[in-house]
């Protein structure tokens, strides 16, 4: 007699989801959570009198009633989405450089219209890429649909996906646009897919791209931290178990077999199925012991490498955003064009000058993110491991410190060009 | 990485880095590993060829890469042990006087080293007093970087665990605290070089560790310590504090007596606009900290703003329940001797509250444990659901919107006004 069908370790989203969707289907699942919150990097933090977003810039996939997008469908189906207030962005984002100010708007048309009349000796070439991104996303989700069977058996029907699969988003773009501008704004958001155009999968850039630009970007009123409590409220009414100030210490093992879970506070609970949101290095190593794993799962652990994660500063600004000197959302600032170039830059050590940074001003979508006459400017940096996981503990404030100077420094520098104020 | 995972019954649902970390492919990742498990119970257990065909791909992915070992997780796990260890074992080492009413405690890592803080943060120090469990923050006083934590505690009146502390606790004793917490220190990337410290009575705590910090180093700022004491005997680190501004051209110190015994001969009063105002001079970029009685913080921050300081300018360390929470703005007149019946979800247990005490101890003192942080409302270690009834929350609560929204409370801070419902 098993007491729970699933045990998910981890209320991150993956976990999160997995526990909704399963307890929708009628299982009895049980979701343990080391924090006392619930959504990782899908939640909030308070400072003083701020309420900070963690991760959340802008939300691909959701669509409208007219024109749903793939993940308010589901969301929808699961009950989640009636429980959170969506807010939409009005374009994609602004692209600023020392030459260059473009703000991407939704909708295939608009899209080309804005990059043609800006980038006028490149329009062949723009509107010939951007035939081949809507159309390899079209072939694309037509193929996932369909399974990638019918591919192999009927690859005239899928010229656009067989042509390009396997590409980088510099295979595809650098041949049709030349001029390094248009190249740079159109790859601007390379830091959001962690790879610069030359390494980044077109079919990566190209799902995400057309599914913003079609169902357009989103926040969530009441911040990520909404969409987090909404799935908890769900697995809740499903007859779920959400444990928080709890997590898993240890994935039970027989035979081979996932038997059960022990978690923090020591009770011992027997399930047939764990679901992991907790990365597999340490599923492995440390809930469930390396001896009980095949090597050639940890060697293929072992094959991967570190991914990116992101440094950010969190201000609260005594301003309203009025002040700020940005009309947008979303302003990427850059000191030069060469996209691949930033990302080599990111990983060449923490003493380096970064050259691009994100800005996101929130209270340009949600007048009320932050007390009145105040508003939340977050910049984002893209963040590779390797500098900081050799540092000493001792050494990371001020590392940090320097960092988020020179990153705050970089917007202040973009001025001429983006409108940004400050007052130090 | 394929969902399944290499043992029977176990998946991993967004656990990779997958595609930077977008909220879309986070939350289908878990939908898709809905699937799969459906997939597998209904076909009562795991199809072998899909997971031959799942060996042999990851098989030759891995090539010939050595088996995953821990060293990068290990090396994450040392910062965050460093940083944000969720407990420590403080052993008492020495106790010395400081005041008639005050003492401290050195305490060194029963299980070395002891965790890193910034100049100014507090533990929350965990003490079980006549069969009763709770815990009370205290700053650290010593500076960062000792192999010791110095928590000077004054006698409070009827203070429960402030005596415990004083009389019960002897050298070899071993307390639990959390790590580490706590905003109240030198931002440098938002305040400015000039500081005034304003500290009423124990509140020069966090001020001591500041201050002895930057005494051991060139001092990246200017301090003016404004420390205000009912009596001279009152006054805790006078010799240290004069000996140190003597040496410190960056520090100056002034002493300022409520109840002036005859002959005293410096400033006198309390730290109103007029005592701060002659002391402090021009207030012009300068920032100011604020740390002592409930009281002083009323006067002191109304002082602040008559004197021009924006709020920007002004850091205030989180403080408890107030005294007598009767007199809070907003109060809505319930009886002092009003009690209710609370009723506990997670315990089971129906426990009495009184009106006029924070939730949180009336729950202690029925043996019912909270997680507990900074006990002041901010840090929403407490977070609790109410599901019926009503509370007075102090307005210096700092609540997510989510949980405002969704019934939770801070029971640190929260007074039950009627019978409740609540779930922690």
């Amino acid at each position: 007699m098993n007491d729970y069908d699933v045990v998910v370790i981890g209320a991150g989203l993956g976990g999160l989801s997995a526990a909704t969707f399963l307890s929708s289907e009628g299982k009895r699942v049980l979701l343990l959570e080391r924090q006392g919150v619930p959504g990782g990097y899908a939640s909030s933090f308070t400072r003083g009198r701020f309420e900070f977003e963690i991760s959340l810039h802008e939300l691909s996939g959701l669509g409208n009633a007219q024109d749903k997008g793939p993940l308010l469908r589901i969301l929808e189906a699961a009950g989640v989405a009636q429980r959170v207030e969506f807010l939409p962005i009005p374009e994609y984002y602004r692209s600023v450089f020392p030459d260059v100010d473009v703000t991407i708007p939704l909708g295939r048309e608009n899209f080309e219209e804005v990059l043609c009349d800006r980038f006028p000796g490149e329009a062949d070439g723009l509107k010939a890429f951007s035939a081949t991104m809507f159309d390899f996303a079209d072939e694309a989700i037509r193929a996932n649909r369909a399974g990638m069977k019918d591919v192999a058996k009927n690859p005239e029907s899928y010229p656009t996906l067989t042509a390009n699969f396997g590409r980088s988003l510099a295979d595809v773009l650098n041949p049709l646009v030349h001029d390094e501008k248009a190249r740079g704004v159109l790859g601007q958001a390379w830091g959001y897919y962690c790879q610069p155009p030359s390494r980044l999968s077109f079919l990566i850039y190209a799902l995400g791209t057309v599914s913003y630009i079609r169902f357009g970007p989103w926040h969530i009123k009441g911040k990520s931290q909404a969409l987090s409590q909404a799935f908890v409220d769900t697995i809740e009414e499903n007859g779920g178990e959400v444990w928080l100030n709890n997590g898993a210490g240890k994935i039970l093992v027989a035979d081979g077999a996932v038997r059960g879970v022990l978690a923090e506070d020591g009770t011992e609970i027997a399930c047939p199925v764990v679901v992991s949101n907790a990365n597999p290095v340490v599923a492995c190593l440390d809930l469930i012991g390396a001896d009980q794993v095949p090597s050639w799962y940890l060697r293929r652990l072992g094959a991967g490498s570190g991914g990116a994660s992101t440094f950010n500063v969190y201000m609260g600004l005594d301003c309203p955003a009025s002040e700020v000197g940005l009309r947008n959302h979303e302003t990427f600032v850059n000191t030069s064009y060469d996209l691949d170039e930033h990302a080599r830059l990111m990983r060449a050590g923490l003493g380096v000058a970064p050259a691009e940074a994100a800005v996101t001003l929130y209270n340009a979508i949600d007048p009320d993110f932050s007390p009145p006459g105040t508003s939340v400017v977050v910049l984002t940096l893209i963040a590779y491991p390797d500098p900081w996981l050799e540092l000493a503990p001792e050494h990371y404030i001020d590392a940090k410190n320097q960092v988020a100077d020179r990153v705050i420094g970089l917007a202040e520098a973009s001025r001429p060009a983006s409108g940004i104020t400050s007052r130090r | 990485m394929p969902n399944r995972g290499p043992l029977d019954g176990l998946y991993f649902a967004n656990a990779y880095v997958n595609i930077g970390g977008g909220y879309e492919p986070s939350i289908f990742s878990g939908y898709q590993v809905c699937r799969e498990v459906m997939r597998d119970m209904e076909g009562g257990g795991r199809d072998t060829v899909v997971m031959d065909r799942i060996k042999s791909q990851l098989a030759e992915q891995a090539g010939d890469a050595p088996e995953v070992d821990g060293t990068a997780v290990e090396s994450v796990r040392r910062a965050v042990r460093y940083w944000h260890p969720r407990r420590v074992a403080l052993k008492v080492d020495g106790i010395r006087d400081e005041t008639p009413s005050t003492r401290t405690l050195r305490m060194v890592a029963a299980d070395p080293p002891l965790p890193g803080f910034r100049a100014g943060q507090y533990v929350n120090i965990f003490v079980e007093v006549d069969g009763v469990a709770t815990s009370r923050p205290y700053s650290i006083a010593s500076a960062p970087g000792e192999p010791y934590f110095d928590i000077t505690v004054r006698r409070v009146p009827d203070g429960f665990v402030s005596e415990y502390l004083l009389d019960r606790v002897a050298p070899g004793d071993v307390l639990e605290s959390t790590g580490p917490s706590g905003s109240f220190y030198h931002e440098p990337l938002m305040d400015s070089r000039d500081l005034v410290f304003l500290a009423g009575g124990s509140g020069i705590t966090p001020f001591m560790s500041i201050i002895r910090e930057a005494a051991r180093a060139k001092p990246a700022f200017e301090v003016q310590l404004v420390y205000g004491s009912r009596s001279p005997e009152d006054i805790i680190f006078e010799a240290e504090l004069k000996e140190l501004s003597e040496r410190h051209p960056s520090l100056t110190v002034d002493f300022v007596i409520s109840e002036p015994p005859p002959g005293w001969k410096g400033a006198c009063g309390m730290l109103d606009a007029g005592t701060i105002s002659e002391l402090v001079g021009s207030v012009e970029g300068k920032t100011f900290y604020i740390c002592g009685p409930e009281i002083m913080y009323m006067f002191c921050a109304d002082a602040l703003r008559s004197l021009g300081v924006p709020a920007r300018r002004m850091r205030r360390e989180a403080y408890g329940p107030p005294a007598d929470v009767t007199r809070e703005p907003g109060w809505p007149g319930v009886p002092r001797g009003a009690e209710f019946e609370v009723t506990e979800l997670r315990t089971g247990r129906t426990v009495r509250a009184g009106a006029v005490e924070p939730l949180m101890n009336s729950l202690e003192r029925a043996g019912i444990v909270v997680p507990a942080v900074c006990r002041a409302g901010e840090c929403a270690a407490c977070r609790t659901r109410l599901l019926e009834g009503d509370i007075f929350q102090l307005e210096r609560v700092h609540l997510r919107w989510t949980d405002r929204h969704s019934g939770y409370i801070h029971p640190c801070m929260a007074y039950p006004l009627s019978d409740l419902r609540i779930r922690i």
